[in-house]
């Protein structure tokens, strides 16, 4: 499945290439557009939250105010505030589902995989308070769903559901936790995702310019063209019928009316444990990392502002040499890319005395080796135009290359060939001209090897190419896994360029004598591979953000998700009542107080613990239920709480309830029967309230609804 | 014949650049050494290349120092720097392709370069760090 998924992400990421063109393609952005719709999220929130009145009857008012007297701003921003919360969604599933084919999870790779687990419970909670808070139709939906899930754990005293029983039994108060819990949850999801990039140095955090405006303006768009709505404002004595969902971040909840909160509770802890197992599942794959050898080691600090994963750290020196510093390796955070070797000075191949060895070395692929290993594959070349390929492990199939005129030397990443290899190759008359082969162009696997090159070449970043090589003998080609043919192409045009200048003979030492030392320095040299017009390209980008912005904008509410049959009504059980005591209280008698230590005595002693409640709820003449609740509190000494709930047709019922708290084998403490006349959609709540002489059914306006039967 | 010594006023002040320097003066003085007995060959080549792998690491070392320091001249100093690392591969080249190394050119360039900038980058460095 892995491989599959990655041959599908390799073709997507080549098609998007073609219209977006490499730099700005989205698919090895997923990660920054994350952030960068976070911050879109943010920003309108903010604003958003300015204008939101956050008392429970005025907070859907305030919006709709928002909507139509602010459209152009407010209007604009609340729908920001919620489009670009569902792109986000679908960003980071994408980056999700991607890093997974790649297998980036494992070696040092578990820490950014594991903390985005919680990341994404983050999210959703952020974007199910986001849906509360408006207080419509589909806030109430969510939050009776989502209460009754909550108590499905068992953790509360009370259920929490009977928050919003009914209009009357509303409470203002857990709606006001609701918001501030929209504020503190973003914040905590930001801290997360904070640490979530900690162990990548130079993480991407901000998409490339083109790319963020380009999602805006789509984002906007789409804002205008569909603006976010809110539903028919909160009724608790209703039960919609039919609800426009967010399928981004609300698909739990008609799976909840299927599968019951507990078991949704046990399938998404255990999905979680198992998505957070994954980097240490089989197959498992660890070559050994690198290793710093002190003899060739003076501290310089280069293999430590080049890594990729903050494996390395500058530690005092152990030798007791002069030195003050000294590389050490963290092995369980080095994913042996060998980009270390690549900025190590010492790395030259040109060293012949005794045995090469670098100051930073991957005992699998030492720099010896790859000396020999060059010397050796180019020997055999001939022609005019020899080339040397250097090869990653991700590349588009550079080691098909080979043959009379190709050498290929493969590398774990073309960042871990030091720059003097290609002094040594071109100066050395061992070929004509090298060509780096990578992974496509800001997408390397090893993550910084691509930019740590082009940059070496440039002579902008140490240990950075001789101004003496020529860089049009040094070309380098980024290309997609799926596009071997890219690659080939680009070797068949480099080739062609190298016959023109002719063989690297002409150059030596007396050329590269007078070459600047300082200043601008080209870049490699590339092949010109045939891409899309102007007009197709944009047309493509345009497609791609309308395929995006529509898929977003319909599912944000579409398809409408059927809660409750047309012809149904939804009766609800729910009280909370505190049963009997074990034992009555008794006066102490005279004696039994004077032995009591004197700051102990009172008149009565009461133990604690109560009697479960028994219920029983009758439709009809058939039962519906049977129950025994049991008291809440550490001493069994609290209420003991019911909440249950039933659809049923609109009509005429009969209700039976019936209650037992005094722990007898039989018989009950409170009966009662009513004729009810149930509305389609109505809410209906039977409660036991023994101060107001026992169950009370319906509300008063419901009332006139019921019969009392003596 | 020793071709160059090191002097107190070359010392930078810093511990592990002064040792280095000290380090160099030595290999060069062996390869110097050396190619009084013999101008070409294996052994030279593999002089060179072992002085070329040191002083690119001594100077990757020295520049640390330097940024860490916020050195002002530090542009001025690594160019000096690249301008020593390139004489280097010329004599590198020459030696790769056949010509003998004499000691004249040998001898001269390095020492002149060594003795010239420890008198004034290094120096300039060294009076910066006192300031």
């Amino acid at each position: 499945m892995k491989r599959a998924l990655r041959w599908l992400f390799e073709r997507v990421e080549a098609g998007f290439a073609a219209v977006f063109g490499q730099r700005l393609n989205p698919i090895p952005q997923l990660g920054s557009l994350g952030w960068f719709l976070f911050w879109i999220v943010t920003v309108s929130g903010i604003y958003v939250y300015v204008f939101f009145d956050t008392g429970l009857t005025q907070a859907w008012e305030s919006l709709e105010r928002l909507s139509r007297d602010q459209w152009y701003l407010g209007g604009l921003m609340r729908s920001l505030h919620r489009y670009a919360s569902d792109a986000l969604v679908v960003v980071v599933f994408v980056h999700l589902l991607r890093e997974f084919a790649l297998d980036r999870m494992r070696g040092n790779r578990w820490f950014p995989w594991v903390t985005g687990v919680p990341l994404l419970w983050f999210m959703y909670a952020c974007g199910i308070t986001g849906y509360w808070m408006v207080w419509d139709q589909l806030a109430q939906y969510v939050a009776i769903a989502t209460t009754e899930w909550l108590d499905a754990i068992g953790i509360f005293a009370e259920p929490i559901a009977r928050n919003f029983l009914d209009s009357e039994r509303l409470s203002g108060r857990f709606f006001t936790l609701i918001i501030y819990m929209h504020i503190a949850l973003p914040l905590l999801m930001l801290l997360f995702m904070w640490v979530h990039i900690q162990r990548h140095a130079h993480a991407r955090v901000n998409p490339p310019r083109g790319l963020a405006l380009g999602t805006l303006a789509a984002l906007v768009v789409l804002s205008y063209a569909w603006p976010a709505q809110s539903q028919a404002p909160a009724d608790l004595d209703r039960v919609p019928f039919s609800l426009g969902i967010d399928w981004f971040y609300l698909t739990v909840y008609p799976l909840l009316d299927r599968m019951g909160g507990g078991s949704l509770w046990l399938v998404l802890a255990g999905g979680s444990l198992l998505l957070s197992l994954l980097p240490w599942l089989p197959p498992l794959r660890k070559p050994p990392p690198a290793r710093v050898d002190l003899a060739n080691c003076n501290g310089c600090s280069r293999c430590f502002a080049d890594c990729p994963f903050g494996a390395i750290t500058m530690v005092q020196r152990t030798d007791g040499l002069a030195f003050e510093q000294e590389a050490k390796v963290d092995a369980d955070q080095c994913m042996s890319c060998g980009i270390c070797v690549g900025a190590c000075p010492t790395a030259t191949p040109f060293r012949r005395a005794g045995a090469l060895s670098a100051g930073i070395e991957l005992p699998d692929r030492s720099v010896a080796g790859l000396r020999d290993e060059l010397i050796a594959a180019t020997a055999k070349l001939s022609g005019p135009a020899r080339v040397l390929v250097i090869g990653c492990s991700h590349d588009a199939g550079s080691r098909a290359l080979a043959d009379d005129e190709t050498a290929v030397v493969g590398l774990p990443c073309v960042g871990m060939l030091p720059p003097s290899f290609l002094d040594f190759a071109l100066a050395r008359h061992h070929v004509d001209g090298v060509m780096l082969s990578g992974c496509a162009a800001h997408d390397c696997y090893e993550r910084l090897g691509d930019q740590w090159v082009e940059q070496r070449i440039a002579n902008e970043r140490d240990p950075n190419l001789r101004a003496r090589v020529p860089r049009e003998r040094v070309a380098v080609s980024w290309q997609n896994p799926a596009q071997p043919g890219r690659l080939r192409e680009s070797l068949v045009q480099f080739r062609q360029h190298l016959r023109q200048l002719g063989p690297a003979t002409a150059m030596g030492a007396a050329s590269g004598a007078t070459a600047a030392t300082t200043g601008e320095r080209p870049a490699a040299w590339r092949a010109r591979l045939a891409e899309f017009g102007r007009p197709v390209r944009w047309s493509g980008q345009a497609a791609a953000y309308a395929v995006l912005v529509a898929s977003v904008g319909f599912l944000a509410t579409r398809p409408a998700y059927t809660y409750l049959a047309e012809d149904q009504a939804l009766l609800k059980l729910s009280f909370s009542h505190a049963g009997q005591p074990l034992k009555p209280c008794r006066r102490y008698t005279p004696e039994e107080l004077a032995k009591l230590p004197f700051s102990e005595r009172k008149a009565t002693s009461c133990e604690r613990g109560r009697w479960p409640v028994y219920v029983e709820l009758d439709l009809d003449g058939q039962p519906v239920y049977r129950g025994t609740h049991e008291p809440a509190g550490l001493w069994n000494d609290g209420p003991s709480a019911v909440y249950v709930r039933f659809e049923v047709p609109a009509g005429r019922h009969r209700v039976v309830a019936r209650l037992r708290d005094n722990g007898a084998d039989s018989g009950f403490t409170a009966f009662a029967e009513r004729t009810i006349e149930l509305a389609p959609g109505e809410n209906f709540v039977v409660d036991y309230r023994a101060a107001e002489g026992g169950f009370v059914f319906g509300l008063p306006a419901q009332q006139g609804a019921g019969t009392e039967v003596p | 014949m020793t071709l160059l010594l090191w002097q107190d006023n070359f010392s930078v002040g810093i511990a592990e650049v002064d040792h280095e320097h000290r380090e160099l003066i030595g290999l060069i003085n062996a390869l110097h050494a050396a190619l009084g007995t013999e101008r070409s060959g294996e052994r030279v080549e593999a002089f060179l290349g072992e002085i070329y792998a040191d002083i690119s690491a001594h100077f990757a070392l020295e520049e640390r120092v330097m940024r860490e320091r916020r050195y002002d001249a530090l542009a001025e100093h690594k160019a000096d720097h690249e301008r020593l690392l390139d004489q280097l591969r010329d004599m590198m080249d020459a030696q790769a392709d056949g010509a003998v190394l004499d000691d004249a050119r040998f001898g001269g360039e390095l020492a002149e370069w060594f003795t010239g900038h420890f008198r004034t980058h290094d120096a300039r460095f060294h009076r910066s760090l006192a300031r």
